[in-house]
């Protein structure tokens, strides 16, 4: 189902014809049934007598009806089919059409009886106008009654069914456009300061602004990868990550050392592409931008039963009592969220050596 | 010569300007600071014409380095940042420039050319400090010296402040802290709202007065919480009463 927007950027549903032109046959189709068996009771019941006076009688009633439900199926709907929310104003805008109904129920289908009878040299007999018209009307509403309450019940569930697939394909939508925002999350900030870094480096070691002008583009050609579905193999994330603490080494390598625990045998598992990324981000951010000492980091891959934990650890900073989660740490959870529902976890916790951000995937399956 | 100073927490950052700047010959480089502490200590203690500030640095901004600066005593500004804009655009008229990282030689040019300029202009590195204190919240916290180190403290814990000469003597409970400023200056900084002054050399936190007793001759004292008692001069009494009322 395309969802299509116009020019002012409001979504609109879908044109619910495509969608409920499949019930609109089935209703067609049991009317049809419905007809079939009504005439076949009244020829049966009429065993013994002609065989054309019941059928002539009861398809000129049933070709009235089918006409009155094709109008409800077209002109009907067109007007109407905004009150399905509201069912007694849906019935009510139906309803009022009734005695219009009864009327030219008995003007016409008497008249193609007492007509067709004539044509086949019969005369048809029926009560006398007055007593026939409660009778016939009663006979009608009934009919019209029930029918419309199986209308009302198709058209309901139909559009309730657009209406849950729409709000799917919405969420899907949603889903991907947040993951595509939440794995692009480089700071401009860091880009600012990474070229003054390398401006400064041609002046003092041109290979060393070599090396990170490379480092850089590759960071930004894996931040600019569309698709935040991406999972890679944590060899792969920690590559990306080792470009991003390379820039940052250059950049304070005076006040921080980057040490290294990493499970080898995880190194297949399957990750979500630059997810670790924001958390080395803020150990960056919060223990060597804002302190002054001098800051350890400890990049950490491991497993614990069948789950992959990722973590970050850092000295120098501490976890604010009232903690209010950063946009890195949020993009992060939200990420996880999607991509996993509850089986994914991020942690912060503190202890005397610092502060430790972990990531807690659940399966680990090996890349094929 | 032109004395500069170059704050921020980047090595290679400092070594640029650090390199063009001498590269100028009529600039000298008095010192390199890598944070905002040190940046602060450095301007007290060498008195550049110039300081480039970073405005992200460890312990202080380079925007709250300026706004503990005293008004008059304040070197050029120069706020160097990767921020977008909007963080110094108020800077504008008033600081001498700020450039954006990454930036090229022209346009550190540029700056040199206005500081040259301008380094006998006092009233706009006033106007930037000002701007600095109002962008901060420099009210609520103060450098202050101690054992040989500047550190910072609220200034809601401050009792009185008290002039002597070129000095300041600032009071807290625990102990008092020696600036050298004018209590004007620091007055300024702090803000109306909360510190008055009783009378020409002394100011008091509202927030800390227990009573005040009448004297002879309309004369007041100023009775502490701590139990200190202060003289107010009659030409600041209406101020203080109608402080007190408020």
């Amino acid at each position: 189902m395309a969802v299509t927007q116009n020019e002012v950027g409001v979504t609109e549903l879908p044109t619910e014809r495509g969608v409920l032109r499949y019930p609109d046959r089935l209703l067609y189709t049991l009317w049809a049934l419905f007809c079939l068996i009504l005439i076949g009771v009244a020829v049966r019941d009429h065993r013994g007598l002609v065989l054309w006076k019941p059928l002539v009688i009861e398809s000129s009633a049933m070709a009235f009806v089918t006409v009155l439900l094709v109008l409800q199926r077209t002109v009907g709907r067109r007007h109407y089919d905004r009150w399905l929310g509201e069912p007694w104003k849906w019935f009510g805008h139906h309803l009022k059409w009734l005695p219009l109904c009864i009327l030219s129920f008995v003007v016409v289908v008497f008249g193609i009886r007492i007509g067709v009878f004539a044509l086949l040299g019969a005369r048809y007999i029926h009560d006398p106008w007055l007593s026939l018209l409660p009778y016939e009307g009663g006979k009608l509403t009934v009919y019209i009654g029930l029918w419309l309450g199986v209308i009302f019940a198709f058209d309901s569930f139909s559009r309730w069914h657009a209406q849950q697939r729409h709000l799917l394909e919405l969420q899907r939508a949603l889903a991907e456009s947040r993951l595509a925002a939440l794995s692009s999350q480089l700071r401009p900030h860091f880009f600012f300061n990474t070229l003054n870094t390398i401006s400064a480096l041609m002046h003092l070691d041109v290979g060393r602004a070599d090396r990170l002008l490379a480092s850089l583009g590759e960071l930004l050609r894996a931040s600019l990868q569309p698709d935040g579905q991406d999972l890679v193999p944590l060899a792969e994330e920690l590559r990306l990550l080792e470009l991003y603490a390379q820039i940052m080494m250059a950049r304070f390598a005076d006040r921080v050392t980057i040490e290294r625990h990493i499970d080898e045998t995880a190194l297949n598992a399957r990750v979500p592409a630059m997810l670790m990324q924001p958390l080395l981000e803020n150990a960056f951010k919060h223990a060597v931008e804002r302190g002054r000492e001098k800051v350890r980091m400890e990049i950490a891959a491991r497993r614990e039963g069948s789950q992959l934990v990722l973590a970050i650890r850092n000295t120098g900073s501490t976890l604010p009592p009232n903690l209010r989660e950063g946009v890195g740490l949020r993009n992060c959870r939200e990420r996880l969220q999607v991509l996993y529902g509850t089986d994914a976890a991020v942690h912060l916790r503190e202890d005397a050596a610092g502060v430790e951000a972990s990531v807690t995937l659940p399966s680990w399956e090996p890349s094929s | 010569m032109i004395r500069a100073l170059i704050a921020d927490d980047e090595w290679a950052a400092r070594a640029k300007l650090d390199l063009w700047l001498k590269e100028q010959g009529d600039i000298e480089v008095v010192a390199q600071s890598e944070d905002g502490l040190r940046a602060a200590e450095a301007i007290v203690q060498y008195a550049p014409d110039v300081a480039f500030l970073d405005i992200q640095m460890p312990g202080l901004t380079g925007l709250e380095v300026a706004a503990q600066l005293e008004q008059d005593e304040a070197p050029l500004l120069v706020f160097v940042t990767a921020f977008d804009a909007h963080a110094v655009r108020a800077f504008e008229l008033n600081a001498v420039d700020y450039i954006l990282k990454p930036f090229d030689k022209d346009r550190l040019l540029v700056t040199l050319a206005r500081v040259r300029g301008r380094t006998r202009d006092r009233t706009a590195r006033a106007s930037a400090v000002a701007i600095a204190r109002a962008q901060t919240q420099s009210s609520e916290r103060l450098l202050v010296p101690h054992a040989g180190q500047l550190q910072l403290i609220e200034t809601s814990i401050i009792e009185w402040i008290e002039a002597d000469d070129n000095y300041l003597h600032v009071h807290t409970p625990q102990r008092s802290y020696l600036l050298r400023r004018t209590l004007g200056d620091l007055l300024s900084q702090l803000g109306e709202r909360h510190f008055v002054r009783i009378h020409k050399s002394a100011a008091v936190n509202v927030a800390a007065i227990r009573a005040l007793a009448p004297l002879f001759k309309g004369d007041h004292e100023v009775q502490l919480r701590s139990g200190k008692t202060l003289r107010l001069s009659r030409r600041y009494k209406e101020e203080l009463f109608a402080r007190i009322q408020r």
